[in-house]
């Protein structure tokens, strides 16, 4: 068999490869630490109780009724949106400074830049589904279950796609043009606060001095992600058509500025680290 | 065609020379593009192709595309013209332990790497016993690689690379690290796999690894390819081309080393030697020494004072301390030397001094009262032609015709014509 110097073989065939990027990221995370993988629990709950304390105690910011008629409890509710919100923060500030990390590896060896990435994203993602089981859990005591969970996996294989595919093009282009990381950082508090996940969305005024705020709030895409869970595991509702429709172009969009990325500029990763 | 592992053809290489690369936003912006720097061909042209179970030798001076050849192939570069055809899974060993994890155990890193060199756990855990074996590092396998020391982490990612049946490996003079224990043992084994038809590409500045492993070489000067073919007779061409230059550059060092009484000088000091000077066969003055050859030192000194009896000695050290040899005029008797500057040649026929690099030094005593004594103060460097022995010096001699006893009759001639040894 005759090939290039770089084998042409799809994502799938570096399964592999990405696989154990992942379990390296995992393992190394935690060694050396007295608490190890209870941290990747510890440190969500803990957010979870700071802003729970802050908005519902001191706030007193009330909760919607559970999607069974029961009243709601805002930390299960606040879990909902913070879960989403953190698999793509930490998924971004993970795979950004990746490239730079693995450089000496990608100087001495060719695999597809986006191998280490991908890796990142997958060990980000275990973590994520581990705090998902317990909301799951936490709604179960609550007695809010309901058909639409069903639509979770495909909300889940959308929304990794979207943040991957994000997480893909930060990266790669953080190797070109390093501040990129800063301003990654100044931009995520910024979504933050502009994603329904700490307010309902009907709490947006739908209008500020002329300014249709509610709809751009609406219109950044974690927070269609986010409303999306939220309705389908809280409030037991599945997400209206256009939301799916939404989210689908969204992700289709960030796949191609990654593939157009990576075309572009994430070939010669090892030249330019 | 069938048998060629790589087939490069006009293979070229160019970089952008960016005095300053605007990886930050802020200069992008602020001051625009960046110009578009210098342009610089690393690889010009280079075309050639390698032969399935062979083993190929790239040599050439610094920064003349050996490594980014080796990139190339590799896939690590993308060539900017040319193209790369191969025939097999590639393994790079451009650096061992490249892609190690220091907090992962052993184990785990010889798992990541195996799937970096693209190989499925299935293949990796086959090969996983056979690694461990091979590093020697027992029960450290299970430690993480921090705690490793320098050598255990190097036996480790030679292991891994090699014991993973790489199709084509490429070697860039990594094995230049490690104890002298562990080069013998990766050397041995990249010659067993080239018997079990790995292909093997070698960056080396050692010749004599060329000469006695490889079977091919390319010889790059400046990015291209100055010769291709037999690997014996490129490193030949290349060691002449090497020497040419270094015997005409400009005779400064050597000749004027030490023409300035050192401040190190031992002895009384009514005659110094004030220089060293380095003679071809012909008498003409030469900066590097070529083994094999014969030559001349010349010792330049100058009496303060008439000294009836003086014996002058040279001694060789090899760079590594060895004290290689310490010839002296006592053999001739003691001379006589007049006041006032003067020299005393010291010729051999042949130079049995293998090439190296060596600190001479020199001395003028006479029964115990030291003269003058300069300690290693002088450089000198032997170049190699042809075939190279190992040690520090050659030995002369001959070898005779392999006797088997079942012959070794007294009613055979006795002695089989003797074969002159092979300089």
């Amino acid at each position: 068999m005759i090939s290039t110097a770089r084998p042409r073989s799809s994502i799938w065939s570096y399964r592999s490869l990405i696989l154990n990027f992942a379990q390296r990221d995992l393992k190394s995370r935690f060694k050396g630490t007295a608490l190890g993988w209870a941290w990747s629990l510890l440190v969500p709950l803990a957010t979870l109780f700071t802003y729970s304390l802050v908005f519902a105690v001191i706030f007193r910011a009330a909760p919607p009724n559970f999607g069974n008629g029961r009243p709601g409890f805002f930390p299960v509710w606040l879990f909902g949106g913070l879960i989403p919100w953190t698999f793509f923060l930490i998924a971004v500030n993970t795979a950004i400074p990746t490239l730079l990390a693995n450089g000496p590896i990608l100087q001495k060896v060719y695999f597809p830049s986006y191998a280490p990435i991908l890796g990142a994203v997958v060990a980000i993602l275990v973590q994520s589904l581990i705090e998902c089981g317990i909301y799951a859990v936490a709604l179960l005591v609550f007695g809010n279950v309901g058909l639409s969970w069903l639509l979770f996996p495909a909300w889940l294989a959308i929304y990794v796609l979207f943040v991957t595919a994000v997480a893909a093009s930060l990266a790669i282009l953080n190797v070109y043009y390093r501040d990129l990381a800063h301003l990654t950082n100044v931009a995520l508090q910024l979504l933050f606060f502009l994603t329904p996940i700490i307010y309902q969305a009907d709490s947006v005024p739908a209008e500020w001095h002329g300014i249709p705020l509610r709809e751009i709030v609406l219109l950044n895409p974690i927070a269609e992600f986010v409303v999306s869970l939220r309705a389908l595991s809280y409030d037991l509702q599945a997400p209206p058509f256009f939301a799916w429709l939404a989210m689908s172009v969204w992700t289709i969009g960030a796949i191609a500025v990654a593939v157009f990325v990576y075309r572009r500029r994430g070939l010669d990763i090892g030249e330019a680290i | 065609m069938s048998d060629v592992a790589i087939l490069a053809e006009h293979l070229s290489k160019r970089f952008w020379l960016h005095t300053a690369r605007r990886t930050a936003l802020k200069e992008r912006v602020v001051r625009g593009r960046a110009p578009r720097a210098q342009e610089f061909w690393a690889l010009r042209d280079a075309s050639f192709s390698i032969e399935r179970g062979t083993m190929f030798g790239l040599i050439g001076q610094n920064g003349s595309g050996k490594s980014t050849t080796l990139k190339v192939l590799a896939g690590i570069y993308r060539p900017t013209s040319g193209t790369v055809s191969v025939r097999g899974r590639v393994s790079a060993l451009l650096e061992l332990g490249a892609g190690f994890h220091g907090e992962l155990t052993g184990r785990e890193n010889i798992r990541l790497n195996g799937a970096i060199l693209g190989l499925r756990a299935r293949q990796i855990d086959a090969a996983m016993d056979r690694i461990i074996e091979f590093a020697g590092i027992g029960e450290f396998i299970d430690s993480p690689v921090k705690v490793y020391s320098s050598g255990m982490f190097v036996r480790l990612g030679f292991a891994v690379a090699v014991s993973l049946d790489p199709e084509i490996l490429m070697v860039d003079e990594v094995i230049a690290v490690g104890d002298e224990e562990f080069q013998r043992k990766c050397f041995d084994h990249l010659f067993e796999l080239r018997k079990w038809g790995t292909t093997i590409v070698l960056v080396t500045h050692s010749l004599g690894l060329i000469r006695d492993m490889c079977d091919q070489a390319a010889w790059l000067d400046h990015g291209e390819v100055r010769e291709l073919g037999v690997a014996r007779e490129v490193a030949d061409r290349y060691i002449e081309s090497v020497n040419d230059r270094e015997v005409h550059a400009q005779p400064i060092e050597s000749a004027e080393v030490g023409a300035a009484v050192g401040p190190a000088r031992l002895g009384s000091g009514e005659v110094r030697i004030t220089s060293l000077e380095y003679l071809g066969g012909d008498l003409k003055p030469i900066t590097v020494l070529f083994a094999g050859a014969p030559c001349t030192f010349r010792m330049h000194f100058e009496a303060h004072s008439r000294v009836s009896r003086a014996i002058f000695g040279l001694g060789f050290l090899h760079e590594s301390g060895a004290n290689v040899a310490g010839p002296n005029s006592g053999r001739v008797g003691h001379l006589p030397v007049e006041r006032g500057p003067g020299h005393i040649d010291f010729t051999v026929d042949e130079l049995l001094l293998q090439p190296g690099t060596y600190r001479v030094s020199t001395a003028i005593v006479d029964r115990g009262h030291t003269y003058d004594y300069a300690d290693r103060e002088f450089d000198l460097h032997v170049r190699g032609r042809g075939d190279q022995e190992p040690g520090l010096t050659r030995m002369p001699g001959s070898w005779t015709p392999p006797v088997s006893v079942a012959q070794a009759n007294p009613t055979l001639p006795a002695h089989p014509e003797a074969l002159r040894a092979r300089e």
